[in-house]
């Protein structure tokens, strides 16, 4: 038992510096009401990495990562304990405007979401023009920029004022990440993004996802072991709200450490 | 409740206890053969149902890979698989050739059959662990083969060391001998090879 424990210290050690942290979670705790969906989650998120969640439904990945950018805070009754740093800051803290941690942090949805009511050029833009921008030139710019970085521009270039909705499941999915895009974030959430999608639709997904943590951190919530095992460069596996394993995904879908991680991706579980 | 992937893995199970069986009889029978001086015909009979079973394990391997995406001890089991059957296939493969030395060679009675009949019982041995180790999952067994390797290629570079001096009586018998204790050390590195194959299986670990 103790060999487990000092693995497991050595493990964490080994993790906490992996190619620069971008986000340290510490003690984190997080309640529903009286429901306590997130126990003690230690966790460090490396920078230009995909890091998958992965674990049963109601195991608390989606509240996980709607704690990183306090979107979790607005729901009511719900409550947070502990610490999540962005850069060494805790986002927290007295002082910080969670606007603008959202802006850093960005979010994509399991439902493609784009604005009904716009065109797809003032999807992409939407974030930006709330913010007061309005030089034209710097705005086409953003524009073309998200849409390719979002592997879409060629699909769109010639729709830019449809409607977002006239699009395809998985080209409002890929607007969404262009979105969010825009408003230059550091760190992509995504809470199972494929999930509402086709093969070739997730197949462009999961593409777009390796290509975007050459400039951003994503953090990708799936309940496919496949796509985790495909995209992510780190895999945490939770379970009843605490995060049972976290390692490298070569690692852990080879030669998990704890039994309950290897019964789950087994599908031996339950 | 049962897996669908558990009947593949029940089924490559099943193909590599029947490999083991023939591989290890077919090793059996061509040391019988040399000591002996018996025909080999059914070592080769042997060794080509081993390339079958060795090309079927492949495939169901393959076709477990790609249906069930299989991930942590199903898929180090099925990697494992790939490489104990190849093992197994090789010491059919030796048996074979060993067949063959005796074929081209024909009678070795007057030769001395000793260094080879010692390496062959010890071969013998880490064939039969290593089955057993695989069988029975068991990683304390299958460490112990490697080192049995050490006393199969100290004989098989003694008797290449007695060949040099020219000690051995007549170019049929030292030529033979040498052939085969090749052959025997092979197989003994194939044990090895499954013991390690063993240890990955049970704990993740490659040594």
């Amino acid at each position: 038992m103790m060999l487990v424990k000092e693995e497991q210290d050595k493990k964490k050690g080994e993790l906490s510096y992996l190619n620069g942290e971008i986000i340290r979670v510490e003690g984190l705790n997080a309640w529903y009401g009286k429901n306590h969906v997130l126990k003690d989650i230690n966790i460090s998120i490396n920078s230009n990495c995909v890091t998958a969640i992965i674990g049963p439904s109601g195991c608390g990945k989606s509240t996980f990562i709607r704690c990183l950018n306090r979107l979790h805070e607005l729901v009511p009754d719900a409550r947070v304990e502990g610490k999540v740093l962005l850069d060494g800051v805790n986002i927290y803290d007295e002082g910080i405007d969670p606007t603008e941690i959202r802006r850093r942090i960005g979010m994509v949805f399991q439902k493609p979401n784009p604005f009904p009511n716009m065109s797809v050029k003032d999807n992409v833009l939407a974030g930006l023009k709330f913010s007061g921008m309005k030089d034209r030139k710097k705005l086409d710019e953003v524009l073309r920029s998200c849409l390719e970085k979002a592997f879409l521009w060629d699909e769109v270039k010639d729709k830019l004022d449809l409607s977002g909705a006239s699009l395809s499941g998985g080209q409002q999915q890929r607007l969404c990440i262009a979105r969010a895009l825009a408003v230059e974030p550091e760190v992509l959430l995504m809470d199972e993004p494929c999930s509402a999608l086709d093969p070739t639709a997730t197949a462009k997904i999961e593409e777009l996802i390796i290509s975007l943590k050459r400039e951003y951190t994503v953090v990708v919530v799936t309940h496919n072991m496949q796509q985790a095992s495909r995209v992510a460069d780190y895999t945490a596996f939770m379970y009843l709200g605490k995060i049972i394993e976290y390692d490298k995904t070569t690692k852990l879908f080879e030669n998990p450490r704890e039994e309950l991680t290897e019964r789950y991706i087994t599908g031996k579980f339950g | 409740m049962a897996r669908l992937l558990d009947i593949g893995l029940e089924k490559l199970n099943g193909m590599l206890t029947e490999m083991a069986g023939i591989s290890r009889d077919a090793v059996g029978l061509a040391i019988s053969a040399y000591s002996e001086g018996e025909k080999g015909e059914r070592v080769k009979e042997m060794a080509a149902r081993l390339r079958v079973l060795h090309n079927e394990v492949s495939e169901l391997a393959m076709e477990l890979l790609a249906r069930y995406q299989p991930v942590a001890s199903d898929l180090r089991f099925i990697k494992a698989c790939m490489e104990i059957s190849y093992g197994f296939f090789r010491f059919g493969r030796y048996a074979y050739d060993i067949i063959e030395v005796l074929d081209i060679f024909g009678d070795l009675s007057r030769c001395d059959h000793t260094i080879v009949l010692e390496t062959a019982k010890r071969v013998q041995e880490m064939i039969d662990m290593s089955i057993n180790a695989f069988v029975n999952r068991d990683i304390l067994a299958a460490r112990k083969i490697p080192e049995m390797d050490d006393f199969v290629d100290e004989k098989y570079r003694e008797n290449l060391r007695a060949v040099l001096r020219g000690s051995e009586k007549g170019l049929k018998c030292h030529l033979s001998a040498t052939l085969i204790l090749r052959y025997l050390e092979r197989i003994a590195d194939h044990a090895s090879y499954i013991a390690e194959s063993v240890v990955y299986i049970v704990s993740g670990q490659i040594e």
